[in-house]
C-alpha cells in the first residue's frame, strides 16, 4: 500500500511540475499547428492534395513536435538531484524510467492526441481516416515516449550535442510511421498492422526500463 | 549502524581516495573534511551505493549494504550540495510534495514551527527560484524534519548559511542524536559542531 501511495504521489509531483511548465506544452502544440499551416501555405489551396497527404503531415509533425520536449524528460530532475532522491525513496532506476515514460505519455502526448481532431478539420481528413489516425497515434505515441526515455537517458552523459537524442528517436520511429500510415492507406489490413504496432510497443516497453535504468545509473555515477 | 571498511574509489584511472575506514553507531556524528575535489561527495555517493568502490565494503546493520539496500534507503535522508527543491514551484508546493512522496506523518503546525525557526514563514507562497541561496539551503534542510529518518547524509550542509542558521543546524544535529539518530556530513571546516569521528580526505 505504501509503495502504491508513493507511485500515486510521484504522479502528483509530475502533474504539479507539468502544470507549472504548461507554457512548454502549449508551445509544442502551437509549433504543431503553425507547422500544419506552413505546409498548407507551401502546398497551395488544392483540397484534394492536402487531404491525400494530410495524414502523413500530421504524423510527421506529431513526431517532430513530441521530440521538442525530450530535453526535459530527465534533464531537470538529473541536474537538481531529484532523480537520486526518488531512487533513495525506494524506486529502482528501471522503475523510475517506466514512471517517467507514463508521465511523458500523459502530460505531453495526450495533449497532442486531443489536438488531432482540430488538425484533421484543418487538413480536411475524412472521418474514417481520423479514427485510424487516432488509433495509430495512441499506440505510436507511447512507443515514442519509450524511445524518448531511452534517448534522453543516454543524452544525460552527452554534454555536447543534445540534438543527437532527437535524431535517435527519429531514426527508430521510422517503422512506427510506416505501419501507422499503412493502417490508414490499406484499411483492410487494419488488424494485422495494429498488431505489428502493438508488438513494436511491447518490445520497446520491455527494453525501456532496462536501457534507460542503466543509463540513469551510469550518468549519476559519473556526475 | 554503518561500517565502511578499507574503501577505495578510482575513476578514470585516477585514485580519488583510498583505505577509508568509518564506523558510525547510533547518536554518532562523523565529519568528512577536505579541500575542493578531495572526494567528499564521491565518498558520500559511494556510501549511498551510487558509485561502485574499486576496493572495500560497506555494511549496514551488520549485513553487506548491497544485500540490505531497501532497509538502508528507507532509513536514510540525503541532502546534496545543490538544491533539489523545484524552483518553478512555491515553497508551500515543495513542502506538500515532499510530505506526500516521503509519506511523512508531520503535521501542519510542526511545519509552521520549523518554518518560523528557519525564518521562512513569510516565503510560503514565493517561488523557490526567487529565494536567496541561503534561504534555498534552509528549505532543503527542512526535508530532514519532513522525512524523519534515522541516518542523515549531508553534503556541505553549512554552505551559504548565516551564523543564526548554523546555530540552528547545530541544535538540530544535537536533537537528532539525542533520539538515536546518526549523521555523516561533509564540510571544509567545522564551526564547533560536536563530532565523534573526523575523516580527513
Amino acid at each position: 500500500m505504501k509503495f502504491l501511495n508513493k507511485i500515486i504521489f510521484f504522479f502528483y509531483r509530475e502533474y504539479k511540475l507539468n502544470l507549472s511548465g504548461f507554457q512548454d506544452i502549449l508551445t509544442n502544440i502551437i509549433f504543431f499547428f503553425v507547422s500544419i499551416l506552413i505546409f498548407i501555405f507551401s502546398i497551395g489551396p488544392d483540397e484534394e492534395v492536402i487531404s491525400l497527404i494530410g495524414v502523413g503531415i500530421v504524423w510527421a509533425l506529431l513526431l517532430l513536435s513530441s521530440t521538442l520536449s525530450l530535453k526535459k524528460f530527465y534533464q531537470d530532475d538529473f541536474e537538481n538531484g531529484n532523480l537520486l532522491i526518488i531512487h533513495l525513496n525506494g524506486f529502482s532506476f528501471g522503475f523510475i524510467a517506466i514512471l517517467k515514460t507514463i508521465s511523458h505519455f500523459l502530460f505531453v502526448q495526450i495533449p497532442f492526441l486531443l489536438s488531432i481532431p482540430i488538425a484533421c478539420i484543418i487538413l480536411n481528413i475524412s472521418d474514417d481516416k481520423f479514427f485510424y489516425l487516432l488509433t495509430s497515434f495512441s499506440m505510436g505515441s507511447l512507443t515514442l515516449s519509450c524511445l524518448g526515455s531511452i534517448s534522453s537517458s543516454m543524452n544525460l552523459m552527452n554534454h555536447r550535442n543534445y540534438l543527437l537524442g532527437s535524431v535517435i528517436v527519429m531514426i527508430f520511429s521510422v517503422p512506427i510511421i510506416i505501419f501507422s500510415i499503412g493502417i490508414i492507406n490499406i484499411e483492410q489490413n487494419f488488424n494485422s498492422l495494429i498488431n505489428i504496432l502493438f508488438g513494436i510497443l511491447l518490445i520497446v516497453f520491455a527494453i525501456n526500463p532496462w536501457a534507460s535504468g542503466l543509463c540513469l545509473k551510469l550518468s549519476l555515477e559519473n556526475n | 549502524m554503518i561500517i565502511v571498511k578499507d574503501l577505495s574509489v578510482e575513476r578514470l584511472d585516477k585514485r580519488i581516495f583510498e583505505n577509508i575506514n568509518l564506523s558510525l553507531a547510533s547518536s554518532d556524528i562523523t565529519i568528512l573534511k577536505g579541500n575542493n575535489g578531495s572526494g567528499k561527495t564521491t565518498l558520500l555517493k559511494t556510501i549511498l551505493n551510487i558509485i561502485e568502490p574499486s576496493v572495500g565494503s560497506i555494511y549496514w546493520k551488520g549485513k553487506l549494504l548491497k544485500k540490505n539496500l531497501y532497509d538502508f534507503y528507507s532509513n536514510v535522508t540525503y541532502i546534496a550540495d545543490r538544491t533539489s527543491s523545484l524552483t518553478r514551484l512555491t515553497v508551500k508546493d515543495n513542502i506538500n510534495i515532499w510530505k506526500k512522496i516521503f509519506l511523512s506523518n508531520i503535521n501542519d503546525s510542526q511545519i509552521e514551527t520549523a518554518l518560523k525557526t528557519l525564518r521562512l514563514e513569510n516565503y510560503l507562497n514565493q517561488k523557490v527560484g526567487r529565494l536567496s541561496l541561503g534561504e534555498t539551503k534552509k528549505l532543503e534542510l527542512l526535508r530532514l524534519i519532513i522525512e524523519n529518518k534515522k541516518l542523515w547524509i549531508l553534503d556541505e550542509p553549512l554552505s551559504n548559511l548565516d551564523e543564526h542558521s548554523i546555530e540552528l543546524i547545530k541544535q538540530t544535529f544535537e536533537d537528532h542524536c539525542s533520539k538515536d539518530g546518526s549523521i555523516i556530513f561533509s564540510s571544509h571546516q567545522n564551526p564547533g559542531i560536536y563530532v565523534t569521528e573526523e575523516i580527513n580526505l
